[in-house]
């Protein structure tokens, strides 16, 4: 959910909530003023049907008097003393409904001695009418109230994380392997300039470690080397010997292709570490139809001695821009890998259109979790002498030139698929 | 034949040396630019193996130094460098080949002898053992006087065989002659034995001897009898 959308949400539901509770202490706050006038009146009245008894102890029309129902009726028990306001409904013939009034009842004795009862009925609906619309008028005030304040809060809000967004985009757009460090614009807001502070320091620390990182690994695998050469060609020497008995050949066998790995390995990293470090800047089209063919060519004997059957759609157009070394080995590595994990017999399909390449093989399920496929080391039990670093070399290439590369598995066919604009 | 050997690490340039000493080579060795420079002017050599990265100078100038001198020598460039502009600038200035180390020695004499080969008979030698004759440049091969086709892959076999006699030629070594660098297939050993299956058959069908041998898990020897 977005930020603003957020505050907005909330701000919506909190002023919602002040808006019921306190409309529903308005409306009993003016329910009550409007009863308690009511029953003052309702005294006021009834005072006065008392006087009129007291003095002429005689009961007129009061309905003509005050225009709304009043029942005076003479008591014969003069010891019963009564008197209560409350609500009640009755029927009207008048409007043919049920229709509430307030009822004052009282049940007294008369200066004369005379027990009387006093009921006064007031009709409530037009009280009730009153407060609905009052009601009605208030809700609408606070409604527009409302909108407008939700209204003008989104907008101040929008303003104020303007900043805030722009560093976004700029976190998003910043790729830490260019040359720049991360470099925000200045705001007027504090929090905003000290974010983007802790941002640049952290990021500047990144970036540093990661050069460190790249140029060590860059270092390391170049340094290997000569140790390498040498260990490589006193074994070359030391084999020639004819005095070497078997079990000592045996041993010195073993030296050597643990030597020979970790050279290819060596070799493997620092092709690594070069793609990284961009030192293969330039770029031509290449057309990946000839490429693979090429490859292919140099891969004959191998498929012929695994008896594969290669089966080759290529759209003879299909032209990446990259550097041709790189193109060379991103096609030498997916091709050797479906050829190395393939069955004897087996087979190797090819699809080139002008924007996606499919290499299909057949092959034994996986026996690791595929998302760790273009990992670094990541290799499967059955493929021996391989040193894991053939995919992780093709999805860097990959990588440098905004290709994607993705893997599937369907029915004992592997698929690799790698997708270019 | 005389090798002039320039290599700062001197470890290496000891094995290089040792190696190369067998085949009746004399192989000089320096270990940075000023001796090498001071080595090109006083004598005349064959072949040059040069490193390019020296202590005090850079290999390649060595390389252009031969060139203004209008040396003979065939020039190979060894470097840890696995970088393309090394092998072009190397080219470019007149190297005749290029190995990125660590390589084989028995690459690095097959080149040599490749080269030299080159330089002393314009490119129309043959090479004779025994009842072995080789037209490299026509790619023919003929035992007893009686042509043997052979492919590609036998023939390079062959050569490399032929400029390594009496050594022992590991399964690597031959995998990386053949197919080169980014062999990293794990048959790949198996598909040597059938390439030098095929190329014992071949030599044998045609009255040759078997001059072939295996070395225990190690590799191969062509052995001279």
């Amino acid at each position: 959910m977005k930020l603003l959308t957020k505050t907005s949400r909330y701000y919506l539901i909190l002023s919602g909530i002040v808006f019921i509770v306190s409309g529903l202490i308005f409306y009993q706050l003016l329910q009550r003023v409007f009863y308690s006038q009511m029953d003052l009146a309702l005294k006021d009245e009834k005072e006065l049907i008392e006087e009129t008894i007291n003095y002429s102890d005689s009961v007129p029309d009061f309905r003509t008097i005050f225009g709304h129902l009043v029942e005076v009726t003479i008591l014969y028990d003069p010891n019963r003393k009564n008197e209560f306001i409350h609500d009640t409904v009755m029927y009207s013939s008048e409007d043919g409904k049920f229709l509430s009034y307030r009822h004052l009842f009282v049940e007294n004795t008369s200066v004369h001695q005379k027990g009387y009862t006093i009921n006064i009925y007031k009709p409530l609906h037009e009280t009730e009418m009153l407060i609905t619309g009052i009601v009605i008028v208030i809700a609408l005030v606070f409604i527009a109230l409302l909108a407008i304040l939700v209204a003008v809060n989104y907008f101040i809000s929008r303003r104020v994380w303007i900043p805030f967004y722009r560093i976004l985009s700029h976190l998003g757009y910043y790729d830490i392997n260019r040359e720049k460090p991360l470099e925000l614009t200045k705001t007027d807001i504090y929090e905003f300039n000290q974010l983007n502070e802790a941002l640049e320091k952290m990021s500047n620390k990144i970036r540093q470690d990661f050069i460190n990182l790249k140029e060590f690994n860059e270092n390391a695998a170049h340094e290997l080397q000569t140790p390498l050469a040498v260990i490589k060609s006193k074994l070359d020497l030391l084999i020639q010997d004819e005095s070497l008995t078997e079990e000592q050949m045996q041993l010195i066998s073993s030296v050597y292709d643990a030597t020979t790995r970790m050279s290819k390995l060596n070799q493997g990293l620092l092709l690594i570490s070069k793609i990284e470090n961009e030192q293969f800047p330039s770029a031509e089209r290449i057309n990946l139809s000839q490429v693979i063919e090429k490859t292919l060519d140099h891969f004959g004997e191998l498929i012929g001695h695994k008896e594969i059957k290669v089966d080759s759609k290529m759209d003879p157009s299909a032209v990446v821009k990259m550097n041709r070394i790189l193109a060379e080995i991103l096609i030498t590595n997916l091709l050797s890998n479906a050829i190395k994990h393939n069955l004897q017999s087996g087979s190797l399909d090819i699809l080139l259109t002008a924007h996606q390449l499919i290499i299909s093989n057949t092959g034994q399920p996986l026996d690791m979790d595929p998302a760790d496929l273009f990992e670094r080391f990541r290799k499967s039990n059955t493929s021996g002498q391989s040193v894991g670093l053939g995919l992780s070399i093709v999805r860097k290439i990959a990588m440098l030139y905004h290709m994607q590369i993705s893997y599937q598995y369907f029915n004992g066919i592997h698929s690799l698929l790698l997708t270019f604009a | 034949m005389k090798i002039l050997l320039i290599e700062d690490e001197k470890e290496l340039a000891g094995s290089i040396a040792a190696y190369l000493q067998k085949e009746n080579y004399v192989c000089e060795m320096v270990f940075n630019f000023s001796d090498a420079i001071e080595k090109i002017n006083l004598y005349q050599y064959d072949c040059i193996v040069v490193d390019i990265t020296l202590p005090d100078g850079n290999g390649l100038k060595v390389i252009s130094e031969l060139k203004k001198m209008k040396s003979g020598a065939g020039i190979i460039i060894i470097s840890a460098k696995n970088s393309l502009d090394d092998k072009i600038s190397g080219l470019e200035v007149g190297a005749d080949d290029y190995l990125t180390k660590p390589f084989h020695l028995s690459e690095l004499n097959a080149r040599i002898k490749s080269i030299i080969r080159r330089r002393n008979f314009d490119g129309n030698n043959e090479f004779v053992f025994n009842e072995i004759r080789i037209l490299p440049e026509n790619m023919e091969v003929f035992i007893n006087g009686d042509s043997v086709i052979l492919t590609k892959k036998e023939f390079d076999l062959l050569i490399f065989f032929l400029s390594n006699k009496d050594r022992v030629l590991t399964k690597e070594s031959i995998a990386e002659h053949l197919w080169g660098d980014e062999m990293d297939l794990a048959d790949s050993f198996d598909f040597i034995y059938t390439h030098i299956k095929n190329l014992r058959k071949k030599i044998l069908e045609k009255g040759g001897q078997d001059y072939i041998r295996t070395v225990y898990g190690m590799g191969y020897k062509f052995s001279g009898l």
